[in-house]
């Protein structure tokens, strides 16, 4: 309950941050944010709460971004082509996934990775050319409506992954993770389950490829596939508190700060402290941010 | 002497031993004995240093081996033949005999020792090359059990010794056992074919739902009605 | 003819191909471990022979007699610091761990390499690295071949310490079953650094060859780590040669798809491959387990 509150606060602070300024740099950090949240919250789902790792995620981004920016700049309403981003990369996620889960958990990572690399390439020699917003639509280009799409986006992502995993669905999820042959043994369909997950992971880091493509006023298309963007999902999401809702949540602020902070000083070095945090999370405190968190409020309470 | 007391080991929170308390002397030959999920295998491989235990601690020699990983508990003296031989299966019969004696203790003797090996088991040495995968049940026995000899221990676990091997074969590993006793090895075989066990031990242990239930001479428990009734099956009771 | 020489080429980078996945496979093989940061180490070692040879004038051939050692030395600290952490758990929690230590370890040498030595593109250019040894029509770089001959040697001489040396044998046992090979007094725990040790050496080993034969950035390490992927699951668990010979394959692979589809399809080729490898036959062309 005093999660949900929190979230909405959060939520209403990042909307009414228009109302007060009408910089670009703290829209375009908002944007941002909005962008990591989503990201960690769509691969949280199936990597977090699925216990699946899917090192591929920038395959899906990449393709939800290709799909939209190539309808959307062909005059097609952003509403559908943002859908159509999110179905693309969906029809490709079952698509590999089912063949995908087939393989034990190790070479699943690997598998996606390998596929995300293989798209990256190939979109980049079939579209070297940077692609860029029509002139046309340059000088109506406005921050603000992509600000709000992204903070729709990012309650959309952690709103429906809060309700499929409090689902009957979600609870299989969960317990496939747990012991996949126990789940199988009550009847709990592991490879249909772990296809569901991935279905809506994909569907959502898409849409979030969309609303990306839709943000930027010129970009790489191979760009969107770089391995860096699954790298951001995997490092938030760990960081925050894999496994849970608000740890992505947590991290993505955590990070984008961080990083723009850092980023007017040591250029790269973010990426080194986060490979050290995410280190010492994985061996010390699998929790993340969020079970740093309660253990200082744990510690706190018990000196008061 | 082996000495353990108040043993307690869990599968998580599972238990799996209870308060055990079981001696080996010097030289003795003890069974244990007891229906399948007893704990027996359970008790071998936390002697050799495979599981640790909860509590109860476990001697040999006056020293203690619960706190010791696997290859002190070796060097030690103590070695195990573990249930289905564990044989490196893809190492010739040399290799698994040589990897036997890793130890420094055993490394020394290593090539005095093959040859004891080999006049104890002469069939091991006619298959010195061959894969160990590729020998038949009984040959695979005698190098599981070359194997643990080559790390020159002075108590024997055996854990199942004779599973999957016919009468014949079980006859001439029960004989090699004896043999070994008889030059002063200490042995405690964990058997599911009973009466093979109890003829050749002088004391036995039931073990059952991870208690010792029961204690005595090793023919004293063949004639004991509990065991008969439960390991020497329908016919011993009567029953078809 | 265009295809002979790209195959002959291939067949050249194959062998380091080769030499990079043996290491991967040890490691993989032995503590049952995905280090994805194997590449980084490879690019590691590079820039050391690389550094070497520019700075006091070293030849890259003569560095390996360092890099490997050193590069060894470095695979007891990270085994020490992080793997032995890894290596606590069951095998299913074994390898998602290990995946994600090694890509929290990619992260910090990939973005230290850029700091310390910028993203531009290495080689070290001795004084015979154009020598060129011409068969017919064929021109085979000596630089190239001479790494071939080099990393093979390496693997016989690793194959020899599996197979004759007591610890190399400790090795194996503990790969094929490490209970049974602890009941025989094998010290687990320091097997496993061992094994972890030398398969980091075989990455620097490798990294050095690539650094005077090809060229070394910070971001070859992405690119390797698949390569050394890819032919651990073509060529299976359990035979040093058979990564040879795996990484081999991919080579030629590799240049047969260069003539047909072009240079920038060359490392799509691989990916596909391994995609395909791991569908169909997951234990591998020539493997044991899968």
């Amino acid at each position: 309950m005093k999660l949900l509150l929190g979230g909405v606060l959060l939520a209403a602070g990042f909307a009414v941050v228009p109302f007060f300024t009408a910089r670009n740099d703290l829209l375009n950090l908002g944007v941002q944010i909005f962008l990591a949240v989503s990201l960690a919250q769509s691969w949280n789902l199936l990597g977090g709460y699925g216990g699946q790792i899917n090192l591929g995620h920038a395959a899906f981004f990449g393709l939800g971004a290709l799909a939209t920016r190539i309808l959307w700049v062909d005059g097609v309403p952003l509403f559908f082509a943002l859908g159509a981003g999110a179905v693309v990369a969906t029809a490709f996620g079952v698509l590999i996934g089912g063949p995908a889960f087939r393989l034990r958990g190790a070479y699943f990572a690997i598998g996606t990775l390998a596929l995300a690399e293989i798209l990256r390439i190939t979109v980049g020699n079939l579209m070297p050319e940077i692609s860029t917003i029509p002139t046309a639509d340059l000088a109506s280009y406005s921050l603000v409506p992509r600000y709000y799409l992204g903070l729709a986006l990012a309650i959309v992502c952690v709103v429906l992954v809060a309700i499929v995993i409090r689902s009957r669905v979600g609870l299989g999820i969960q317990a496939v993770r747990e012991d996949e042959a126990a789940a199988e043994a009550s009847g709990v369909g592991a490879l249909r389950h772990k296809l569901l997950a991935l279905a809506l992971s994909t569907a959502l880091v898409g849409l979030t490829g969309g609303v990306y493509a839709y943000y930027h006023v010129s970009y790489y298309p191979q760009h969107a596939f770089s391995p860096g963007w699954t790298f951001d999902a995997v490092l938030i999401s760990f960081i925050g508190g894999v496994g849970t809702l608000h740890g992505p949540i947590l991290g993505a602020l955590f990070y984008v700060i961080l990083k723009e902070f850092l980023a007017l000083r040591l250029v790269e070095l973010h990426l080194l402290i986060f490979g050290v945090l995410f280190i010492l999370v994985v061996l010390f405190l699998p929790g993340g941010l969020v079970e740093a968190w309660s253990r200082a409020r744990r510690l706190i309470g018990r000196r008061g | 002497m082996l000495e353990v007391d108040d043993l307690e080991v869990s599968y998580g929170a599972l238990p799996a031993l209870q308060r055990v308390n079981l001696r080996v002397g010097r030289g003795e030959i003890v069974a244990l004995v007891g229906p399948n999920g007893a704990g027996k295998s359970t008790l071998l491989k936390t002697i050799a240093g495979l599981m640790t235990p909860r509590g109860g601690s476990i001697r040999w020699e006056g020293k203690r081996l619960d706190v010791e990983p696997p290859e002190h508990i070796v060097e030690c003296g103590v070695a195990l033949v573990p249930e289905g031989r564990r044989l490196f299966a893809r190492m010739t019969v040399r290799e698994n005999l040589e990897l036997g004696a890793f130890t420094q203790r055993a490394q020394k003797e290593r090539r005095e020792q093959m040859e004891r090996v080999y006049i104890l088991f002469p069939r091991l040495r006619e298959r010195e090359d061959q894969l160990a995968g590729s020998l038949s049940g009984g040959e695979q026995q005698m190098l599981a059990l070359g194997r643990a000899l080559m790390g020159l221990p002075r108590l024997l676990l055996l854990d199942e010794p004779s599973m999957g091997l016919a009468p014949r074969v079980v006859e001439s590993i029960f004989a090699i056992l004896a043999e070994l006793h008889r030059d002063g090895m200490s042995l405690l075989v964990v058997e599911q074919s009973v009466h093979a066990v109890l003829t050749l031990a002088q004391r036995a242990y039931l073990l059952e739902g991870g208690k010792i239930v029961g204690e005595g001479e090793g023919q004293t428990m063949l004639k004991d009605d509990h065991i008969r009734a439960a390991y020497l099956g329908p016919l011993a009771r009567g029953t078809a | 003819m265009i295809l002979t020489q790209q195959l002959v080429l291939g067949l050249l980078v194959g062998g380091l191909y080769g030499l990079a996945a043996a290491g991967l496979s040890l490691t993989f093989g032995v503590l049952r471990i995905l280090n994805v940061a194997h590449g980084e180490l490879l690019m590691l070692g590079g820039y050391a022979a690389f550094w070497l040879f520019a700075l006091w004038g070293i030849d890259p051939f003569l560095s390996l007699l360092g890099i490997g050692p050193a590069m060894f030395i470095l695979g007891l600290v990270l085994y020490w610091a992080l793997f032995q952490f890894v290596v606590r758990a069951h095998e299913e929690l074994r390898i998602k761990n290990s995946l994600l230590i090694g890509f929290g370890l990619t992260l910090v040498l990939h973005t230290l390499a850029i700091h310390f030595w910028t993203a531009d593109e290495r080689a070290v250019t001795t004084a015979y690295a154009g020598a060129v040894i011409r068969v017919g029509t064929l021109a085979i770089p000596l630089v190239r071949l001479t790494s071939l001959v080099l990393a093979f040697a390496v693997l016989t001489a690793l194959q020899l310490f599996l197979a004759r040396a007591r610890w190399g044998r400790a090795i194996r046992a503990t790969a094929e079953d490490w209970e049974a090979a602890a009941l025989m007094g094998i010290p687990v725990g320091k097997t496993y650094l061992l094994a972890f040790a030398l398969g980091t050496a075989l990455a620097g080993i490798a990294g050095g060859l690539v650094s005077v034969s090809y060229s070394i950035s910070p971001s070859i390490g992405l690119e390797w780590t698949l390569k050394a992927l890819i032919v651990v699951v073509l060529a299976g668990l359990g035979s040093l040669f058979g990564c040879f010979a795996g990484g081999i394959l991919l080579g030629l692979a590799e240049a047969t798809s260069v003539v047909f589809l072009g240079g920038p399809y060359r490392e799509v080729i691989g990916l596909l491959l391994f995609l395909i490898i791991l569908v169909v036959r997951p234990q591998g062309l020539f493997g044991g387990r899968a």
